[in-house]
């Protein structure tokens, strides 16, 4: 993370005097409007200097000296989502369906005077799209910035267990 | 059943035409193994992946794994990656270090360059074993251009300077752009696989004729593509404005042969004088403090799209990359991208290089994935037996000398590029081994 850095061992129950509660509630929306394939409100969830990463190999310290799955910033993220919503985007048609489970949610980090937050969760997508059923899974950390009543998505990580396999096409955020 | 005589390969590539069976037939893909991927130099790997002695990275040559070494003399070796005692896998590791390579089956051990250095409990050893016939098998030819590390399965068959030769300054093209004159392997790697022939890549990384359709989604309303370069405001004219014609600059695209199934095609048309950006402009000020002016102007200006190496291994000018192709099954392939780091760019620049090629060719990217969806399309469709034919007659009999490259030419939107490849696969398939 760029700002809020992971911990390998966080606190039990995450850091003491944080409801985590509306983190949760953010975190389960966000993959909601994955699974709706709300791409366009997915990405208005990001901070303007927000990104969104899939390392490609496990504990990968950095995104801009290695090779990643996915790393978008939001001028990146506007072509994907504009890809996405694209009539002639062939690896979508017919489009992917997705189901996330998200928990095991902890607010590792909180940094009161910059308003911002580190809650990692573990997730399990399962895709399916032409007969062929797909999982994947992994930890994912969202650094949060607080935003009025709810949070922007500083960065959005997803630690994918086997982010270093070979994969067919992977079309649609995990 | 194929009965492997050369008259029966001669049937299935004409001039414009293919028999579907060279993307279907699991008899003839083991005959490609044997003929193409066992005696083919193939490309395996860069000398930057093992600096020191000691550093491996293990690959596959064609199905083979094998380990790219430095050994201790200081040369990279590269030995097939299987315990002669055996057969087990030796070093399982996808890159790292050691002294000595040891099995992890009966603790074999061998040194860097194969030779068998240790055997537990060796008074069990036949009267007659000799350790000396039980090194590690070694590729039988290694050959190395500015760190590109081609190995050959066969002891003999063309030189790696005929067969190399005519693409030296492809290479040439990528690595100037350092100003340090090197390439780094050391920014990781893409790997996707796709149910799909491993031609149907090869294939692809020079058609330049499918990409206002097969990457339509990735073309603005005005038919232009996104910017796929550091420094570029927008990408090249794909289709004209009203979205029905391909870009008269995209159908001038030109594309090359030289011979041994190698190509390429020139690249795609940018406004250079619009690039910029703090990371780019750096970039090109060191360059023309290492190389001068007039030199950084010609290494700045853009000549190749797509190279390909025959038979495994193809390189990007534009979303810089080195593309290895790896054969599982007749109709399963993986392929591995590796971003390569310009030695003595700056940071910025090199993670320019980075960030854009994850969106163009990682498994999750724009780009690479509709060309994904085609592969696996066309391995379904061939299952068709409406036609065994699968065409490849575009612009046969338009092909041109081009004395100043020693090459042929054609136009991208052409196929001359597949008929040179099919030239080489039948010029493999005919001949045993």
């Amino acid at each position: 993370m760029e700002t809020l850095t992971r911990a390998p061992a966080p606190p039990m129950g995450g850091v003491r005097g944080v409801d985590r509660t509306p983190f949760e509630q953010f975190i389960l929306h966000e993959a909601r409007l994955l699974d709706d394939r709300r791409f366009r409100d997915w990405m208005g969830l990001f901070a303007e200097d927000g990104t969104y990463w899939v390392p490609a190999v496990p504990d990968q310290k950095s995104p801009f000296d290695q090779a990643s799955l996915f790393y978008d910033d939001r001028d990146l993220m506007k072509t994907r989502v504009e890809r996405l919503e694209h009539p002639r985007i062939h690896v979508q048609t017919p489009p992917s369906r997705t189901a996330h489970l998200v928990g095991n949610v902890v607010v590792e980090q909180a940094d009161e005077t910059k308003k911002e937050f580190l809650v990692s969760s573990t997730m399990i997508m399962v895709e399916s799209r032409e007969d062929t059923q797909r999982l994947f899974a992994g930890r994912q950390y969202h650094c949060l910035r607080r935003d009025g009543d709810s949070f922007r998505i500083v960065q959005k990580r997803v630690d994918l267990i086997n982010c270093d396999s070979a994969f067919e096409a992977m079309a649609v955020p995990i | 059943m194929l009965d492997r005589t050369q008259d029966e390969i001669s049937r299935l590539v004409e001039p414009g035409r293919v028999h579907r069976r060279v993307y279907t037939d699991s008899d003839l893909f083991e005959l490609e193994m044997e003929r193409i991927f066992g005696r083919a130099w193939l490309f395996v790997g860069h000398a930057s992946q093992v600096p020191k002695p000691g550093d491996y990275i293990t690959t596959e040559l064609g199905r083979q794994p094998v380990i790219m070494v430095r050994h201790h003399d200081g040369s990279v070796r590269v030995l097939l990656n299987r315990c002669t005692h055996r057969g087990a896998k030796v070093v399982n590791e996808r890159c790292g270090h050691a002294p000595r390579l040891t099995c992890l089956y009966h603790g074999w051990t061998f040194d860097t360059d194969g030779t068998l250095v240790g055997v537990p409990v060796p008074e069990g050893c036949a009267a007659d074993f000799r350790k000396e016939e039980f090194g590690l098998a070694r590729a039988p030819r290694v050959g190395e251009y500015r760190g590109f590390v081609f190995a050959s399965l066969a002891a003999s068959g063309p030189s790696f300077e005929d067969h190399i030769g005519p693409m030296k300054g492809n290479i040439d093209d990528l690595v100037d752009r350092a100003p340090d004159g090197t390439l780094a392997f050391d920014a990781g790697m893409h790997r996707y696989v796709y149910n799909g022939n491993w031609k149907l890549q090869i294939e692809n990384v020079l058609d330049s004729y499918h990409v206002p359709f097969g990457h339509a989604s990735t073309v603005n309303k005005q038919g232009v593509q996104f910017a796929r370069r550091e420094g570029d405001q927008k990408g090249a004219k794909v289709v004209e404005g009203d979205q029905t014609r391909t870009a008269s600059t995209w159908k001038d695209r030109r594309s090359y042969i030289v011979g041994n199934g190698h190509g390429w095609t020139s690249n795609t048309a940018l406004d250079e004088g619009k690039r910029s950006s703090p990371a780019f402009d750096e970039y090109k000020r060191v360059l023309i403090e290492k190389v001068g002016a007039a030199r950084a102007e010609q290494i700045l200006t853009p000549r190749l799209h797509n190279s390909l190496i025959y038979p495994n291994m193809s390189i990007m000018g534009l979303n810089i990359h080195v593309r290895v192709i790896k054969p599982i099954a007749v109709d399963r392939t993986e392929v591995n991208i590796y971003p390569v780091r310009l030695v003595g760019a700056p940071a910025a620049m090199n993670f320019g290089n980075i960030r854009l090629l994850n969106v163009t060719h990682s498994a999750a990217s724009f780009v690479q994935t509709d060309d994904l969806e085609a592969f696996a399309r066309a391995q379904k469709g061939l299952r068709s037996h409406g036609t065994d034919w699968v065409d490849i007659s575009r612009g046969l009999g338009a092909e041109e000398p081009d004395r100043e490259r020693n090459a042929t030419r054609g136009l991208a939107t052409h196929e001359m590029v597949v008929r040179a490849q099919y030239k080489a696969w039948a010029g493999y398939m005919h001949e045993a081994l």
